[in-house]
């Protein structure tokens, strides 16, 4: 009963918090810039109003169209539900449960990328074929990351990988895996989320013909996405597993907001990449992981 | 003992078929019905080796005939049971399958004669598995080769088809010529044909592997070895192609597991299969995404796939050489769950290919388009069929390669000598993971989302429900498998307990290991992803009906605001994979055409790329070439002048003198 309660509890705060984040992020782009910006709950007010408007859907598409966001918003979730969330543990932990993570992760760009290509827009092509491409190179960094956590820890599960710290290799993990959130999240310099040119545009391209409540599911989606990123980022690094309640929730919560701050910073002050260097910067956040690995490594074999 | 009453008839049933296939009726209750006693006979097999624990035969026949001048004698272990139940299964499902694909009235020439070598395949594929004799083993597996040949040749009115059961008969008979030599020299060392754990004693056989290796290498369809492979599983009738795929390169792994368990393999037999499996599974992606051809692209993952299960192999192998029992174990359990995962969605794939080539005609990509309107069946689990084979959670293509995640993050965090390359070997797995990933959504994309591309694509229509009813079937394994992984574990524990290779200096079989012990994480993992299809369906039910509710317009697709989109605009297959083709193209090599528009009023330009095979026309044809250059120089000795061969004699008999004289002073 009491698990049932906890798991509630945590979706709770997953489903309720993870809009936040974007929000702070146009704050500190509007600050940066000298603008006043949207409010910081206005994630939460597009979601309400999208949720209950009516849909416009393409006449190619198929249900796909609708089911691959559902199916997308669930894997996220789930991914979610794995990750210690600080001082809480996990409420789901089992042997080899972080390759599951990667791989809700997964599941989560398939059907995304399916229900874009059921349009038929040669503008959702490019989208999807530049999300699930650069998506190869995260992919190889997040594994990397993942095999630096079980040199350190000895285990294959998110919640003791989680808990010490990244070791001495933490400062060049911090790197690789802040690269990873930016390229998955689709902020500059790897995508712009602002951007007005479909030609441009990777995340965006991809969602151009969702509206009403698949969008709001989506919107939510890359939200809960950021919030996963920034929470694992985090974790890695930091020991927060062997500090006491408080402190570590504490500790938590201001690295959530100084990562939202520092994406905020870098989209305000560096142009995004032209599309034949973001594999250059994302092979650069790879090799950063895998430096880290070696210095897990060492550190464990001397 | 049961089995017989089993195993028999599934044979009856299947010889059967062979003299009744001018009566399709008749030959599809025979051959379905031997399916079924084949599935029974291996199920009760591999339970009965699950129940033993030992490893030891289930079923042994040695009826006292002999053929060859030796005895005949089959014998059913769980390893043996285990592909047993794959063969059993796939070929029940092509057979159904079959019926409504080739029909006498599509293809009255071929179609009785396709049906018994469909027959003959099967059966001389089961005969593979359960020969206990070297000799008849090789007569089983060259008697499969050639029904395999036959099958690829149906429609041989097609220049393509020839060349490329050509080219297959070629690389099979290297195969076989690997293995005559492999049994012969096994024979010779051994002293008779038997096979069996006796042979760990011969600690001198160890290079033997090597023959081995290469032999079932090229059946299996490892990456260098793989030139035959696409063209043969694109080119044959799609039912073929599925047993060709799901299977016939299943009993190259089968060979590699069979004889790395029974005889001493050299110490780096291991580092071997485990680099040629990263090799193959990372290339055979990359191939897969230069293809245009939708059976093609199916034939280069079945490369990947053999890659991750030659890894699985591969580690469990040098975990046995290093005494490292634990983590090897899990990578056993995972390349074995992949041999079942691989078959079934590949056999599921290549039917859904089966069904779209059936309803327009073409295998080109992009050519189709928009065919989930027309094939919502196919359409559907074509796409099931796409999300387990790209690892996808909550399917089954997933349990087994994170099987073989487990045990390579084990083997990194054991710090022993092979923790490097599970690093190494872990990076490229989920490479290969993202991979396939991609091409998979460009299959699905392009092939039936989207908007038809041409008539033919307009046109389609749904396959009958003798088509449907086995993509059905499998599509159901996939789903079981996936959500209850654990029932299947004393499957594969019966089948890892038969594989116990010989380890250096220590001639015991090594225990099964108590330690890690994988059965609670992965009935966890099956708990987890039956509360994510639950909850999958339920998100979906949510979002369907709020989306009704809302009301639905319908409008055009948003092209950037232009105003009049055509079909033929839609991204195409070719630019999607561009990215990622480009940073194989050092592999790859694309062949391009280009005739760009050129001055004030271009007439019609064009831009093609297609990627041929880099291994067989930059190695094989080259050397093959060398080899018929210095065959005709030599044929110039040949001049047909008596004076020439009178002195080709002198010399000889000269030669032979100094030989003679030579070996005297010695």
């Amino acid at each position: 009963m009491t698990a049932a309660f906890d798991i509630l509890l945590r979706l709770a705060a997953w489903l309720l918090l993870a809009p936040l984040l974007p929000g702070l992020i146009n704050r500190v782009k509007a600050l940066a810039a000298g603008r006043r910006g949207p409010p910081v709950f206005q994630l939460y007010f597009d979601l309400a109003k999208l949720w209950r408007k009516g849909v416009v859907l393409s006449t190619a598409v198929s249900p796909a169209h609708v089911l691959g966001p559902a199916v997308s918003w669930v894997a996220l979730l789930s991914a979610a539900l794995l990750l210690p969330v600080g001082p809480a543990g996990a409420s789901l932990s089992f042997r080899g449960d972080a390759l599951l993570f990667i791989y809700l992760l997964a599941l989560a760009r398939f059907c995304l990328a399916l229900a874009s290509l059921d349009t038929g827009s040669a503008f959702e092509g490019m989208g999807v074929a530049r999300e699930v491409s650069y998506a190869v190179l995260n992919e190889a960094a997040l594994i990397t990351a993942l095999l630096a956590l079980c040199v350190q820890s000895g285990s294959v599960s998110l919640a003791t990988m989680l808990a010490p710290s990244a070791g001495a290799g933490a400062a060049l993990l911090a790197a690789g895996l802040f690269g990873v959130l930016l390229a998955e999240n689709c902020r500059v310099p790897f995508d712009d989320p602002n951007t007005h040119l479909e030609l441009t545009m990777v995340h965006e391209a991809m969602i151009l013909d969702h509206s009403g409540p698949p969008l709001a599911a989506i919107l939510h989606g890359a939200a809960l996405k950021l919030l996963l990123f920034a929470v694992l980022l985090t974790e890695a690094v930091l020991p927060l597993g062997q500090w006491t309640f408080w402190p570590a929730l504490g500790a938590l919560t201001v690295s959530v907001l100084l990562v939202a701050v520092a994406a905020g910073l870098v989209e305000s002050l560096l142009a995004r990449l032209a599309f034949r260097r973001v594999p250059l910067l994302l092979t650069t956040a790879f090799l950063f992981c895998l430096f880290a690995l070696l210095v897990a490594w060492k550190g464990g074999v001397s | 003992m049961s089995m017989d009453w089993l195993l028999l008839p599934a044979g009856a049933g299947l010889v059967a078929g062979i003299f009744t296939c001018r009566f399709p009726r008749i030959w599809l209750m025979a051959t379905f019905a031997g399916a079924l006693a084949a599935f029974a006979a291996a199920v009760a097999g591999l339970y009965g080796a699950a129940w033993t624990h030992d490893g030891g035969a289930v079923w042994d026949w040695q009826p006292g005939w002999s053929l060859g001048g030796t005895e005949v004698h089959l014998q059913l272990d769980g390893l043996s049971a285990f592909f047993l139940v794959l063969l059993a299964v796939l070929g029940g499902a092509g057979t159904l399958y079959a019926s409504g694909y080739w029909t006498d009235a599509q293809h009255p020439r071929t179609a009785p004669t396709g049906r018994a070598w469909w027959n003959g395949l099967l059966l001389s594929m089961g005969l593979v598995l359960l020969c206990a004799n070297g000799l008849h083993f090789l007569i089983a597996w060259e008697l499969f080769t050639v029904c395999a040949y036959f099958l690829i040749t149906q429609e041989r009115q097609r220049p393509e088809a020839r060349a490329a059961g050509w080219l297959f008969f070629a690389a099979s008979h290297v195969a076989t010529l690997c293995l005559f030599a492999f049994f012969a020299l096994l024979a010779a060392h051994s002293g008779g044909w038997e096979l069996g754990p006796a042979l760990r004693a011969h600690l001198d056989l160890k290079p033997l592997f090597w023959l081995a290796l290469i032999g079932f290498g090229i059946k299996a369809g490892m990456f260098p070895l793989h030139i035959w492979l696409p063209s043969a599983h694109a080119n044959a009738p799609s039912h073929v192609s599925a047993i060709l795929s799901g299977m016939a390169i299943k009993l190259g792994i089968y060979g590699l597991m069979r004889f790395t368990g029974w005889l001493p393999v050299p110490d780096a037999a291991g580092w071997v299969i485990a680099g040629l499996g990263v090799v193959s599974a990372v290339l055979g992606v990359a191939f897969a995404l230069g293809q245009h051809d939708l059976k093609r692209l199916l034939a280069y993952h079945s490369v990947e796939n053999i890659g991750i299960i030659l890894m699985g192999l591969g580690f469990a192998l040098i975990a046995a050489a290093n005494g490292h029992a634990a983590w090897g174990q899990l990578a056993l359990l995972g390349a074995l769950l992949h041999v079942w995962n691989h078959g079934l969605f590949k056999a599921l794939l290549f039917l859904g290919a089966g069904s779209v080539l059936h309803a327009t005609g073409t295998r080109q990509m992009s050519r189709l388009g928009g065919l989930w309107r027309a094939m919502p069946w196919t359409a559907g689990l074509f796409g099931l069929g796409a999300a387990a084979i790209a690892g996808l959670p909550p399917l089954n293509g997933f349990v087994s390669e994170w099987l073989v995640y487990l045990s390579l993050f084990d083997a990194v965090s054991a710090h022993g000598p092979a923790a490097f390359a599970a690093m190494l070997a872990a990076v490229f797995l989920g490479l290969t993971g993202a991979l396939a990933l991609a091409c998979f959504v460009k299959v699905c994309g392009v092939v039936f989302l989207g908007l038809p591309r041409t008539p033919v694509a307009e046109h389609a229509h749904e396959c009958g429900w003798r088509m449907r009813l086995p993509m059905l079937l499998l599509g159901a394994a996939c789903v079981t498998i996936g959500l209850a992984p654990a029932w299947f574990l004393p499957a594969l524990t019966a089948a890892a307990a038969a594989w116990q290779p010989p380890v250096a200096g220590a001639p015991e079989p090594l225990a099964p290991p108590a330690l890690h012990d994988p059965a609670a994480p992965l009935a966890l993992l099956g708990a987890f992803h039956l509360a994510l299809a639950v909850l999958v369906t339920a998100a979906v039910v949510l979002l369907w009906r709020r989306v009704r509710r809302n009301g639905v317009e319908r409008a055009g697709t948003w092209d950037c605001g232009y105003a009049a989109p055509t079909p033929r605009m839609q991204y195409t297959a070719g630019s999607f994979a561009a990215i990622i083709t480009g940073w194989f193209a050092w592999i790859l090599r694309p062949v391009r055409h280009t005739h760009p528009p050129a001055g004030f009023f271009p007439a019609a330009a064009d831009f093609t790329e297609h990627t041929p095979e880099t291994v067989l026309e930059e190695v094989v044809t080259p050397v093959g070439r060398l080899v018929m250059r210095l065959s005709a120089a030599a044929r110039a000795l040949q001049d047909g002048r008596v004076q020439s061969y009178i002195l080709y004699l002198l010399l000889g008999l000269a030669a032979l003198g100094v030989l003679a004289v030579i070996g005297g002073a010695r």
